[in-house]
């Protein structure tokens, strides 16, 4: 699979891992410490946050795996940069890879719309979900809780990473820096069509 | 008898998003331990050249290639990926992003483990390289603790330790001020004549470089090549003379003040005034609180101490898209609501910037970026303009773009106070100097008076700027 | 003794924990997650130089989340037929229901010092070098990774030159994270607009210097495994073991 993508494409993706690591370091983490009281529920609205970079990778570059490797890139540096998550951050960075990557391979990566989006950041929200219900033992929670939680994180998935990743992934391409990426191209064919 | 190292015969090249070519029709060869120099102005293709030496193109931009290019005898398609990058190192212009690991020798490791050297085999040759280049004292330092000019040093390090046939530099010296420039071109003059390397440089500030070259291949706009003749020394950008438009009355006064943050004394107590009109420049060496003074100026940073009087102070940052926040040029200026629809259209107007009014303000090129930075502050009512480091990297045409950008904003009243390291711009704009070393002002001087003064430039490791009496003179 | 944490190859380091995490899942009794739990704080009280200080710190927040967590589960645990414990304010609690509100919250104690385990003795560097020698990661994604590590402080920097230089603008900090989630896309647009250059420049400068994506036959610095590793592996496993083991017991 790597075959087919260029050094700066994969360096890029990182780096983008890198930009939300400091992001979520500098600007979201800090204040909500106190969140944590609040239980589980409390950060299931925000999800949406960790899926992001797999929507704007994707929307970019276009490739197999363009969703799967940020994540995964993403979960490795969050870990290198000492998140005291620490390694589990791989594991559910790989599987909420895995949840957006499967709704790009049901399209055969051929469309790029704000729907495939969406569904992608869903995707991402089911796989991490049945993930954490294994890990975090939601199975003892009652299981309309459970459903609320499930719902808010599908509804983030599809809002913050679908919408929000298209929209800074458009902005970026509007800002004339992705010249050469494949967003460009198809986006130049469009015009010509 | 010398063998042609690379040979390129109507060569062509096209970018897939473009519909024109990027070069056409280059046709050149070179020998060994020849010196050439590439230049040309931006946008001509000199890079891409470059590239299509060592093969980072075609593909990793899937260009499209014409004509013949042979490298080492071999056409250039049938090397295999990395193959050439044994013969032929490049040394790029950013020096924050070319190395992958945090010490120098794990760096040198990992090019020699990309040529697949036996493990036995790479001590030696991490030994010797540093040897040669002079850098053994850094071998275990960090890499990103260390100075631009050092990171250059090490970047070569390790293009050397490859052993290749061909050096290739991309704009070298474009992130370094001219005082390390020129440390770092007799460094590098020296290591040339140790290591007898054939050298190819793409460069636009040739005048630093002296007679280091022997050949220079000019491009032109159009991607040709326009001149293929011996390398002459170069005088420096030569700025029109202007008049100063100083006025009398004062712009900004600042009295005593001190920074301090995390109890580390920054800068202490300076005091000075700016007229209206006046175009002050700030230097000093790295690290002397330079960026710190503007940020304290304009209120980034808070003071300590002190106090600073006057009508509004802007900021214009090293990368002016830093300060963006709107879609349009337009909106940018509009951005903070404090001027009307009708003062943002003449200040458009008067910035050249109508044109260019619907553009995203993050696609104009950087010279347009810093404009609509400009007008965004005086948009602000921000009549006292700081500029941290407009010169750095620029070309010769950006840099005259530059100062026909601020002599017109002076004839209107403006106040500038400018960071910069290149002397001979700032012997062509300046009106006064303010120096600065470790956080303490030496003092703000007429310009006419510190041209001369070479030791108080030299203590402050700057450059007399070239044919500084004709600067001396005018102001005399 | 105190260095053996330390020195432990990070890719074995690394199976270990996401194994125990993972084992971790299936017990539903208190015990297991509290013994381990105790286990583990042990393990680094005498196996590895950590500062204990920050160590406190950065429990902090996961303490709360337990707390979180035990309430939740209280308030909203799945029914069952179990003996009821207690009632308060119209909430009964079931025997069930307690053993599986102080099971998920000294799990998520267990594996929060777990994670604190590792990345309190690991470094970042050799890890992702560990990844790829012993676990096979491809050198184009290692080198990736490394590239953009190296990235980190002038990102850093450049985030709060962008956030000083908005903020001149008039652009102010807004009091709800919810607008200042929103106001993070002004921030991010010049962050990644400069990542898309740096990625090119870097990729350009590795595959200038030989750099193709292909495997490494030889390592300057190889990463071994060696018998510490075994050692800690086997000690490893025996206190998973021994707390599922104790944990099986002491619920029945």
């Amino acid at each position: 699979m790597l075959k087919t993508w260029k050094l700066k494409e994969i360096v890029l993706m990182s780096l983008f891992g890198v930009v939300f690591g400091i992001v979520y370091l500098l600007a979201v983490h800090l204040g909500n410490i106190w969140a944590a009281a609040i239980g589980p529920i409390a950060y299931e609205w925000m999800f949406g946050i960790w899926f992001i970079v797999s929507i704007i990778s994707m929307h970019i570059i276009r490739k197999p795996g363009a969703a799967v490797l940020p994540e995964t890139l993403a979960a490795i540096i969050e870990v290198m940069l000492g998140n005291a998550a620490g390694p589990r951050l791989i594991l559910s960075g790989v599987i909420q890879g895995l949840g957006a990557e499967a709704a790009f391979a049901l399209t055969g990566y051929k469309r790029f719309n704000l729907a495939i989006f969406m569904l992608a950041g869903a995707g991402s929200a089911v796989f991490s979900f049945v993930y954490g219900y294994f890990v975090s033992g939601y199975a003892a929670l009652d299981p309309s809780f459970v459903a609320l939680m499930f719902t808010l994180r599908v509804l983030s998935g599809m809002i913050i990473a679908g919408i929000g990743g298209k929209y800074l992934a458009d902005s970026l391409l509007a800002t004339g820096s992705l010249r050469g990426y494949a967003i460009a191209r198809a986006k130049k064919g469009d015009a010509g069509a | 008898m010398h063998e042609d190292l690379f040979l390129l015969q109507n060569a062509s090249f096209r970018f897939p998003e473009d519909a024109k070519n990027t070069l056409n029709g280059v046709s050149f060869s070179v020998r060994q331990g020849e010196k050439l120099v590439i230049s040309g102005p931006s946008g001509s293709g000199k890079s891409t050249l470059l590239y299509l030496l060592n093969r980072l193109y075609p593909a990793n931009c899937d260009g499209i290639v014409g004509g013949e290019i042979r490298l080492f005898g071999k056409q250039a398609d049938e090397y295999m990926p990395g193959e050439i990058n044994h013969r032929v190192a490049t040394v790029f212009q950013d020096p924050d992003s070319q190395f992958c690991m945090p010490t120098v020798e794990e760096e040198l490791a990992f090019t020699l483990e990309n040529l697949h050297i036996p493990r036995i085999a790479m001590e030696g040759r991490i030994a010797e390289v540093l040897e040669l280049t002079g850098l053994s004292a850094l071998r275990h330092s960090i890499i990103q603790s260390l100075s631009s000019g050092m990171k250059q040093r090490v970047a070569t390090a390790c293009a050397l330790a490859m052993k290749p046939e061909v050096l290739l530099l991309d704009e070298p010296l474009s992130h370094l001020d001219p005082f390390t420039a020129q440390q770092f071109i007799i460094w590098l003059d020296g290591l040339q004549k140790k290591a007898g390397l054939t050298v190819i440089a793409v460069e636009h500030r040739l005048d630093l470089w002296d007679a280091f070259f022997d050949r220079e291949l000019s491009m032109g706009r159009s991607g040709r090549i326009t001149a293929d003749e011996l390398f002459q020394p170069k005088n420096p950008v030569l700025f029109p003379e202007r008049v100063s438009a100083v006025e009398s009355s004062t712009a900004l006064a600042v009295d005593q003040v001190s920074v301090e943050i995390k109890n580390k004394k920054l800068l202490s107590s300076l005091s000075f005034e700016a007229k209206r009109g006046e175009v002050l420049v700030i230097a000093g060496p790295n690290g002397s609180g330079k960026s710190t003074l503007l940020k304290a100026l304009c209120g980034i940073y808070k003071r300590s101490s002190g106090t600073i009087q006057s009508s509004g102070i802007g900021y214009v940052p090293q990368s002016p898209e830093f300060l963006f926040l709107a879609q349009t040029v337009e909106k940018e200026l509009a951005f903070s609501g404090t001027s009307s629809p009708s003062e943002v259209a003449e200040l458009l107007d008067r910035l050249a910037l109508v044109q260019l009014k619907d553009a995203h303000p993050f696609s104009v090129s950087h010279g347009q970026k810093r404009r609509v930075a400009i007008g965004a502050m005086l948009a602000d009512n921000h009549p006292v303009l700081l500029m941290d480091e407009p010169t750095s990297g620029q070309d010769s045409a950006a840099l005259q773009e530059l100062f026909a950008l601020i002599h017109e904003r002076v004839q209107e009243g403006l106040t500038f106070l400018i960071v910069t390291h290149d002397m001979e711009f700032a012997a062509a704009v300046a009106d006064s100097v303010l120096l600065i070393k470790d956080g303490k002002m030496t003092g703000k001087f007429s310009a006419s008076e510190v041209w001369g003064d070479e030791q108080l430039l030299a203590s402050h490791q700057l450059l007399p700027p070239k044919g500084a009496d004709r600067y001396a003179g005018s102001f005399a | 003794m105190q260095d053996l944490l330390h020195e432990m190859n990070p890719s074995i380091k690394f199976v270990l924990v996401t194994g125990s995490m993972l084992t971790l899942a299936f017990f539903f009794d208190p015990w297991t997650p509290a013994i381990f739990w105790l286990a583990i704080v042990l393990m680094q009280l005498f196996l590895s130089r950590v500062n204990w200080k920050l160590w406190c710190l950065m429990m902090l927040p996961f303490t709360l989340g337990s707390f979180g967590y035990l309430w939740t589960t209280l308030v909203f645990g799945a029914d069952d037929t179990s003996e009821i414990l207690w009632t308060f304010a119209g909430i009964s609690v079931t025997e069930e229901q307690w053993k599986h509100a102080l099971s998920l919250s000294f799990r998520v104690m267990a594996l929060s010092t777990l994670s604190l385990l590792f990345a309190l003795t690991t470094d970042p560097v050799k890890f992702v070098m560990s990844l790829m020698q012993q676990l096979k990661l491809p050198p184009k994604l290692a080198y990736s990774v490394m590239v953009s590590y190296q990235f980190l402080p002038v990102l850093k920097d450049e985030f709060i030159q962008i956030q000083q230089a908005q903020r001149l603008r008039g652009v102010l900090v807004e009091k709800h994270w919810w607008q200042r989630l929103l106001n993070l896309r002004r921030l991010l647009l010049p962050m990644l607009a400069g990542a898309v250059r740096k990625a090119e420049r870097a990729a350009f400068a590795m595959e200038a210097r030989g750099f193709t994506g292909a495997a490494r036959t030889e390592f300057f610095r190889p990463v071994t495994v060696t018998r510490t590793d075994l050692f800690m592996a086997i000690l490893f496993s025996s206190v998973l073991v021994g707390s599922c083991a104790a944990g099986i017991v002491l619920s029945n």
